[in-house]
């Protein structure tokens, strides 16, 4: 049976940190079983140095992903070694007490994305190397309050990637009411998540401008583009700004409902004034942004819109629309 | 563990635990297999794995120096430790995962002042330590949606193990209900939701704390029978097998309906909707559904329910008819973004 590869990588992984000079490719060949056994002790049959190689690459790519800083250096006679030094490698001192310990536990387990969910608990077993305080099990110290956070889209991880390395990426976007999608290729800048669901903020290559796209929008999967931005990564980027204005929720004026009394609660909650008329209706002012007037026919034969014109024929418009059937 | 995320053995995750694993049992010399197994926050069957692996693993070029590391099942014993074994920093996706969580549960407004504080020095002192490797967590952001003061009650409530009355506004209904709850817990997930034992239908209800009108903490104890807690991880609330069956036809721009309602099916149509079928076990409270709809989308089973929403808009529409037809000419409909523009407020598809 071959041997694992958590314990080809921790073989790896010991062998850097524990020298003091730097070893080669044939050195670390040699020294660990599971190469050995994969590929024999030298170069011996043709092709495993390839796969050798490959198999190598991955391993240190994998190791650096873990947070491992590996020197590659060369020596006089052109030869290239490895060593993963211990003053870059360790972790600078950090006392928690056992307040902030539990509080860091509470965050650690929030993620229920897999990747996250594991650099997030590695992230806490290192403190715990380190001597992060356990007196409370940071598993149940909590155990009324429950934060998770939802990512249901599969184009999350290559984005959170790509936004952590700068890398632009490619992608088939359905916009709210197209039909179809279409290729955008976007550097992208951040992403948010807001009220469970995840938005990408970036430089629209082919609209030449900022734009915002929902994650569960994106159909197919995610590419990478070489190359570096074209377009300079803003300072701060709002995604929650643009978002909360689609929901409508910037609203900059008012509308005028009658709302039959007792219902529509929500209405209620939002109004800005409320009068009785005493015929079994009221009288509410309410904030008019995007989208109220989807919002306002949900209440069907229980509220009258009575000013704006433009939103009144909206909605007319859109109960004509279900009439019809 | 409730709620803990399952996830796959895997073999990064793996290796990154054991790196850890040897420092913390170097400064620990008999450590127990419980006690290791709660720090790290894995099951003891996955230490125990990871101590078969640990003795195969040599600290030093050309083999020889194995870590002597074993266990009797109760306590670990490393018997040649070694100093490679020294507190690694953190990865960049480490650093980021923990502050991106840690700075999204500090915003929870009903979070207990003390709690916040220890999050908030936590964070920049992990902030300090991680270095470069917290630079990329700036571009991953999270906000929980949760109403401060009825948080703070029901966290309360939770922790005397008191009972809560509560006025609900119930979306599918359209109406304002009291109920005397007695709550299990909360959670965040996108919303703020209390799972609780409802006294007055004698089973578990999920509570959107948006949809909370008013709270009161009564002064008699919460007493919820012994239930089973559940996986929140994929959905707060699956529809059950036995629950009526819904058919939605949608254009374009109803699609969102597939993002906000939990659906067997969605099937494309050729003119670039959806076919959805879904199961609720109310199916009149997707009216409303059908309303917001307009021309995107209708209806198509249960008919009854097809029925009732042409008449509720047939109703409606009698308001406008009258001296005031001027408002029925033919006007430009407001342009549309690129945003959730159909997707409705606060509607989730989720019960109660």
């Amino acid at each position: 049976m071959a041997i694992a590869k958590a314990e080809r990588l921790m073989n790896l992984a010991l062998c850097l940190l524990g020298t003091r000079r730097p070893l080669s490719k044939r050195e670390l060949r040699q020294s660990i079983e599971a190469y050995v056994e994969a590929f024999g002790p030298d170069r011996s049959a043709a092709g495993s140095d390839d796969s050798f190689n490959r198999m190598f690459e991955r391993d240190k790519d994998d190791l650096r992903e873990l947070g491992l800083v590996i020197e590659t250096v060369e020596n006089l006679d052109g030869d290239v070694g490895y060593l993963a030094r211990r003053d870059s490698n360790r972790l600078p001192p950090i006392t928690l007490d056992a307040e902030e310990a539990a509080a860091l536990g509470l965050a650690a387990k929030v993620w229920q994305q897999a990747r996250l969910a594991g650099a997030a608990s590695g992230a806490l077993q290192k403190l715990r190397a380190a001597g992060l305080p356990e007196d409370v099990d940071p598993y149940e110290a909590h155990g009324a309050l429950e934060p998770r956070i939802p990512v249901h889209e599969a184009a999350f991880e290559p984005l959170m990637l790509a936004c952590r390395d700068r890398r632009a990426v490619a992608f088939e976007y359905r916009k709210a009411n197209a039909a179809h999608p279409e290729p955008r290729t976007v550097e992208p800048w951040a992403l948010e998540c807001w009220r469970g669901h995840w938005y990408l903020a970036g430089w629209d290559r082919g609209r030449g401008a900022e734009r915002v796209f929902r994650l569960s929008r994106i159909t197919g999967r995610v590419r990478t583009r070489s190359g570096t931005f074209t377009a300079e990564v803003p300072d701060v980027v709002t995604v929650r700004e643009t978002v909360a204005s689609w929901a409508g929720e910037t609203a900059d004026r008012s509308a005028l409902i009658r709302l039959r009394t007792g219902s529509g609660y929500p209405l209620r909650a939002k109004a800005t004034a409320v009068r009785e008329l005493g015929d079994g209706w009221d009288e509410l002012e309410i904030p008019y942004g995007h989208g109220l007037d989807a919002w306002l026919v949900e209440f069907g034969p229980d509220v009258v819109v009575l000013d704006p014109a433009e939103l009144r024929a909206d909605v007319v418009d859109r109960l004509r629309a279900v009439a019809k059937g | 563990m409730v709620g803990k995320p399952a996830r796959p053995a895997n073999a990064i995750d793996q290796t990154r635990r054991m790196l850890s694993l040897v420092t913390y049992l170097r400064e620990r010399p008999g450590a127990r297999v419980e006690d290791v197994a709660r720090a790290f926050g894995i099951t003891e069957d996955e230490l125990i794995s990871d101590l078969d692996v640990l003795p195969l693993c040599g600290t030093s070029f050309r083999g020889g120096d194995l870590l002597d590391i074993d266990t009797d099942g109760d306590r670990i014993w490393w018997h040649n430790p070694d100093d490679v074994a020294e507190p690694l920093r953190l990865a960049a996706d480490e650093a980021t995962a923990l502050l991106v969580a840690a700075r999204a549960v500090s915003t929870l407004p009903g979070l207990r002042e003390g709690d916040r504080q220890a999050l908030l020095r936590a964070t920049a002192k992990v902030e300090a330590a991680a270095g470069e490797a917290a630079g990329a967590s700036s571009r991953l952001s999270v906000t929980f949606e949760s109403e401060g003061g009825v948080f703070a009650d029901v966290d309360r409530a939770i922790s005397e193990r008191r009972r809560l009355w509560i006025r609900y506004y119930s979306p599918a209904r359209d109406e304002v209900t009291e109920r005397e709850i007695d709550p299990i817990r909360l959670v965040s997930v996108g919303h703020t939701y209390v799972e609780a034992w409802c006294r007055r239908s004698e089973a578990r209800r999920t509570f959107r704390l948006d949809r909370v009108a008013e709270i009161k903490i009564l002064d008699e104890p919460s007493a919820p029978p012994e239930i089973e807690l559940r996986d929140l991880s994929e959905a707060l609330v699956q529809p059950a097998a036995e629950d009526p069956e819904v058919v939605v036809e949608v254009g374009p721009g109803g699609r969102w309906v597939a993002e906000y309602y939990p659906h067997d099916s969605a099937d494309e149509l050729p003119d670039g909707g959806l076919c959805i079928t879904l199961r609720t076990p109310d199916p009149t409270s997707l009216r409303r559904l059908a309303l917001r709809l307009g021309r995107d989308g209708r209806i198509v089973s249960p008919q009854d329910l097809a029925d009732s929403a042409r008449q509720a808009a047939r109703e409606a529409l009698a308001a406008y008819d009258g001296p005031q037809t001027a408002y029925d000419e033919p006007h430009l409909r407001r342009g549309e973004s690129a945003g959730p523009s159909g997707a409705p407020h606060g509607v989730d598809g989720r019960r109660v």
